[in-house]
């Protein structure tokens, strides 16, 4: 479903406002056409809105215009004047027009466009990605291949992928607004929708359910990429380390938390490093991904994301720097 | 000012209504809990799980049917206090008490003997099973409570007052009575 | 004459107020009770406003450090719990409730004066208990509707969340008793000839409300008492490591919590059908079909809860299932906009302050209202679930619907409490002040939600457009604060040097503006009769003297048919202590010292069998 053009002019200003936004986590910039469903229904039911506000408005200001007009007490006793007609209108516009526009509601993204938002039917696309939430990072695995990374996904653009979503801790939600609804991560389940890309390009997302001291900082990217430049990120994704890491990675305890695949640091308590340095920003987008600000983080990541499950690693600015230009190698 | 003749009726009094309102919200409150058992029961793949037990049919149904007899005396407290006969209310209520202690006895005894053999932090099943259970024992011994505060009242005979508690007391014990039917089933369904 | 003020001096020594302080903590006096209730929200909707103020502040900017998100946690979690628990609902039943209810339906008091006084008291409590919590730094801090895990003792260790479940089962025992006394009160004490199709609409809202509390809060309280277990006990509830369930909770929170917002609302409706009458000067427009409204949609609201659970991952057949509840529910709201709308423009409308706040009511209801109605649709639902779009739909909702007609109504009954009248002018300032902050704090926060902002972050990222929208919320927050600020001052002016108002300045329809401003201990000096829902404008002969003792009418239920006199409880110091027995209680629960909570338990007993040691005087 298209957005009609003519609610573009009748709504014109909040069209510009919302249209001249970033438009990275702007349900009203869909890019699939699960949101774009849903932006369409909430076009519609906006313009409805404004219609049915205005009546009321309209309702108000008549009664406005109509005040003080006779005294106090003149119609306090016996029948009321005009009530037939109140009636009526209370009948007409209170229950028979909402049941039908409700009814239209209902009909129309109930049993229509839900059918786009259900989780797809568990053998119907080619690509399974499943995301594991903790406080506060996204864990993001391809069922069927090695690769395992953080807080960044990469899906072939135009291609239906089944997204599984799951929790190690509390619940989470997935949500990235211009491709699709929110979906919670509950313990002891495993929920799924469709994640489904019309263009190329880098789709922002958030948790979507309080999760702790840190769910404001628990945010992701969605590259939607060429099928080739999928493949090729996919394969690259799957390769164990590309060089292996200094004794400073144990002694300092990353090991401890950190998997770096192909070597014997294999904790999951934190998220795999194997490509850290491929990723476009750190710590669920808190900060970006270049080696002074990964020096920070090391050091000082209390003050940068107070709270999270990493403490700040006592070591020296010199060993943070060898650790950090090691990480960001791993490409 | 003149006064308007109005009929008079017997009414049913403020504090039987006011029962009524404890009776709603407890059964409101138990239900939230039996609710939860069929919500876990119809998550779980095995009812009850593994390592636990239902409840013994016989022995269940036998005691519960010793308390929901009690009924049947505190109805009749309740007719004759409301037809003024002290003696035969406070022997209806003592029939009824003495009942009622024994099988709070029985039950408090069964209680703790079962804490000790199958843990309620085990898993799900335990930990609805006992709170409902003792739920239950609770409302069972506030009732008692109850009967004791009036058959106290009634030493010194009957009031319009003592009347109606008797008979709020009777109702809070049919409530009891009827909730100790629901939950002994509900615990007892995992036979099924 | 001379035998009149003979009797009415014989009533007010009968029914006189025992002086002092001492009077006041044991009074059982539903207008005292009704005064303490109004003072106690009016400080706790204070601290609720700074908590939102500070949040606000924190928010104006992008990426700002004035509050952590430790702190932050626990403001918005009590900022909710405050306004919902400690503002909202006591202040439209236990200020508004106690204190209308019984001269409205022509009464002395309620049916049950002490145990009135007891929820007051219970209610104080709950908060202390509540408030202790900030002052030791464990305030609960997973939000008002505290999901698990998050909430579990594995994630949350410390008391927060102890504070929480116990101070909710603590506050609602005094919701509760305050339920079971309107329902009783309604059905029982009601002026002869006030059958149920005479009864004001104030009183018909006031019984829905009552209704969906009886049936709502022990589902909660079902909720909390596993949670409490879970975490104190080690049970396995919600614990999905040993087959309990996380969407449990939210379930047996949201059946509770869904008629809790409609409880919110209803008995603000009924302040609005109060005023509308009387400011229009006409019989609302139909009545029965508003009166219908007002208990339907209590009742259909008890079945739409899993309308806040549709991004769990419920099956579809379930998720429609709700929808088309939630559908339903819709109508008995648009049915009184309508009616209110149309007595209105069908009376003669007189804007001063109470009736322009019920204009104001009902446009944000309305506002609020539509997007409920969006969230029919349930893909929509998902999309902008827990984002700033269903705060900006809540807060319309609660503050357009519930706070706009408590303003209005403290302005409508403020003559009637103090003897004075308000000074109108300052108030429609305060109106429209209060009208622009609102909309300028409300409005952008349905944008931020669709442009991604989500609940319950202590800061945002800069780059994504949300700055302009955050900072023009916090200005509308102040603004509103100052208009908030500016209409209580005016009441404060306006007690000092009002105008003497009488007992009838606005020529209400209702049975409170037949007696003195303020009214005697004992209400009604003659017990009226009614043969109108509007006994103020069509008079009934009354129905006689009531001056033999400390009494009051029982009636029968349906037809308002006199029943009993029933003699009527003076002070009593019970209420208080048995109050105080259970604050022991629950201090002693969330310290964990179980067995001295049950000890205080006994004090409790010990208490209630105090309390009935004395019985009623026979008639």
């Amino acid at each position: 479903m298209i957005a009609p053009r003519r609610h573009a002019l009748a709504l014109l200003p909040a069209v510009a406002v919302l249209a001249g936004c970033d438009k990275q986590q702007n349900a009203l910039a869909p890019e699939s056409h699960q949101a774009k469903s849903i932006a369409s229904l909430f076009w519609w039911m906006m313009g409805g809105s404004w219609i049915g506000l205005g009546l009321i408005v309209a309702l108000l200001v008549l009664a406005w215009k109509r005040r003080n007009r006779r005294g106090i007490g003149s119609d306090t006793e016996g029948d009321k004047p005009g009530e037939k007609f109140a009636w009526r209108v209370v009948i007409g516009l209170g229950i028979v027009t909402p049941i039908v526009v409700i009814g239209v509601i209902f009909v129309i993204a109930n049993l229509f466009v839900i059918k786009t938002t259900e989780a797809p039917a568990a053998d119907s696309t080619r690509l399974t990605v499943r995301v594991i939430g903790h406080m506060w990072w996204w864990e993001v695995r391809y069922p069927g291949h090695p690769a395992v990374t953080a807080n960044e996904l990469h899906i072939p653009v135009r291609v239906p992928v089944r997204l599984e979503v799951q929790t190690k801790d509390v619940i989470h939600s997935f949500w990235v607004p211009r491709l699709n609804r929110t979906i919670d991560a509950i313990p002891g389940r495993t929920n799924a929708i469709e994640l489904y890309a019309d263009t190329a390009g880098r789709y922002r997302g958030q948790c979507d359910e309080f999760c702790g001291l840190q769910h404001a900082h628990m945010a992701f990217y969605v590259y939607a990429d060429p099928p080739s430049v999928f493949r090729r990120w996919l394969a690259q994704q799957s390769k164990p380390v590309s060089s292996p890491p200094p004794k400073l990675f144990t002694t300092a305890g990353c090991a401890d938390c950190h998997a770096l695949r192909g070597t014997s640091a294999k904790a999951d308590v934190g998220p795999d490093l194997t490509h850290v340095g491929s990723r476009s920003t750190l710590a669920a987008l808190t900060i970006r991904n270049t080696p002074a600000e990964l020096e920070d983080w090391i050091l000082h990541n209390q003050a940068i994301k107070p709270g999270n499950q990493m403490p700040d690693i006592t070591i020296s600015p010199a060993q943070a720097h060898e650790l950090a230009v090691y990480l960001e190698g791993l490409k | 000012m003149t006064a308007v003749p109005a009929p008079r009726r017997v009414a049913f009094p403020a504090g039987l209504w006011g029962m009524l309102m404890v009776i709603a919200t407890e059964g409101m409150l138990l239900g939230a809990f039996i609710a939860t058992y069929f919500y876990l029961r119809f998550k779980a793949p095995v009812w009850p799980p593994h390592g636990d037990h239902a409840p013994p049919i016989a022995t269940t149904l036998i005691l519960t049917a010793c308390l929901v007899a009690t009924s049947a005396p505190m109805a009749i407290a309740s007719w004759s206090a409301a037809a003024g006969e002290l003696a035969k209310t406070r022997l209806a209520l003592v029939i009824a008490l003495i009942v009622q202690c024994g099988y709070l006895a029985y039950e408090f005894k069964d209680f703790s003997d079962e804490l000790h053999k199958s843990n309620i932090v085990h898993d799900q099943y335990t930990s609805i099973y006992y709170t409902l259970l003792g739920a239950d024992h609770a409302h069972v011994f506030f009732g008692v409570l109850l009967n004791l505060w009036l058959l106290g009242k009634l030493v010194t005979g009957l009031t319009r007052y003592r009347v109606r508690a008797v008979q709020a007391i009777a109702w809070y014990w049919h409530f009891v009575n009827v909730l100790t039917i629901v939950i002994v089933g509900t615990l007892l369904s995992a036979h099924a | 004459m001379v035998v009149v003020t003979e009797r009415l001096t014989r009533l007010e020594h009968q029914w006189q107020a025992r002086p002092g302080v001492l009077g006041w903590l044991t009074t059982t006096d539903h207008k005292r009770i009704g005064l303490l209730y109004f003072w106690t929200t009016l400080v706790l909707f204070g601290a609720g406003g700074v908590e939102a103020l500070a949040m606000r502040t924190q928010l104006a900017r992008p990426n700002q450090h004035l509050i952590g998100p430790e702190t932050y946690n626990e403001l918005f979690t009590l900022h909710g719990v405050t306004m919902i628990f400690f503002f909202i609902i006591p202040m439209t039943t236990g200020a508004f409730g106690n204190y209308l209810l019984p001269l409205m339906l022509g009464a002395r008091d309620m049916a049950f004066p002490r145990m009135n006084a007891l929820s007051f008291w219970i209610f104080l409590g709950s908060g202390i208990f509540l408030y202790v919590s900030l002052a030791v730094g464990d305030a609960p801090n997973a939000g008002w509707f505290n999901y698990v895990p998050l909430s579990s003792r594995h994630y949350d260790p410390g008391h927060n969340i102890d504070f929480y479940c116990l101070g909710v089962i603590f506050n609602s025992i005094a919701s509760t008793l305050t339920a079971a006394q309107f329902i009783v009160t309604i059905l029982k004490s009601r002026a002869p000839g006030m059958s149920l199709n005479r009864m004001p609409l104030f009183c018909y809202a006031m019984f829905a409300a009552a209704f969906g509390l009886l049936f709502a809060l022990p589902t909660l309280s079902a909720d909390v008492i596993f949670l409490f277990l879970d975490r104190n006990v080690g049970t396995h509830f919600f614990d999905p490591a040993y087959h309990g369930s996380a969407l449990l909770w939210q379930h047996l929170f949201w059946f509770f919590g869904h008629p809790e917002v409609y409880i919110l609302i209803v008995p603000a409706f009924g302040i609005a059908t109060s005023i509308i009458p009387a400011f229009t000067q006409r019989k609302m427009v139909a009545f029965p079909l508003v009166a219908i409204a007002e208990l339907l949609v209590v009742f259909i609201g008890f079945g739409v809860w899993a309308h806040h659970m549709y991004a769990t991952g419920l099956p579809t057949m379930t998720m429609i299932f709700f929808g088309a509840a939630t559908a339903m529910v819709v109508i008995p709201s648009t049915i009184q906009v309508f009616s209110w709308c149309m007595s209105f423009i069908m009376g003669t409308a007189r804007f001063n302050t109470p009736l322009l706040f019920i204009a104001g009511f009902i446009f944000m209801f309305v506002m609020g209202g539509l997007t409920g109605i969006m969230f029919v649709a349930i893909p929509f639902d998902q999309q902008v679930t827990d984002t700033y779009f269903v705060i900006a739909h809540f807060h319309y909702i609660i503050f357009g619907a519930a706070v706009f007609p408590i303003f209005g109504g403290l302005y409508y009954w403020f003559p009637k409490v103090t003897g004075k009248l308000p000074f109108d002018r300052p108030g429609q300032i305060a109106f429209w002040i209060i009208f622009v902050g609102t909309n300028l704090l409300f409005f952008p926060m349905h944008i931020l939600g669709l442009i991604g902002m989500t609940r319950r972050e202590y800061t945002y990222p800069s780059g994504l457009g949300w700055e302009p929208y955050n900072f023009a919320e916090t200005i509308g927050a102040f603004i509103t604060t100052a208009g908030i600020l500016l209409l209580l001052g005016n009441l404060v002016y306006s007690y000092f040097r009002g105008v003497e108002s009488g007992p009838d300045p606005w020529h209400g329809p209702t049975l409170e503006w037949t007696v003195p401003s303020p009214p005697p201990d004992y209400n009604f000096a003659v017990i009226p009769t009614v043969r109108s829902a509007y006994p103020n404008w069509e008079p009934a002969p009354p129905y006689e003297w009531l001056d033999r003792g400390h009494q009051q009418v029982e009636s029968e239920g349906v037809d308002g048919v006199i029943g009993d006199i029933v003699g009527m409880p003076h002070e009593s110091p019970w209420p208080p202590l048995l109050a105080l027995t259970l604050l022991g209680v629950f201090a002693m629960l969330v310290l964990g010292k179980f067995e001295i909570a049950g000890i205080m338990g006994i004090f409790t007993l010990l208490t209630l069998v105090g309390w009935h040691s004395k019985e009623p005087q026979e008639s």
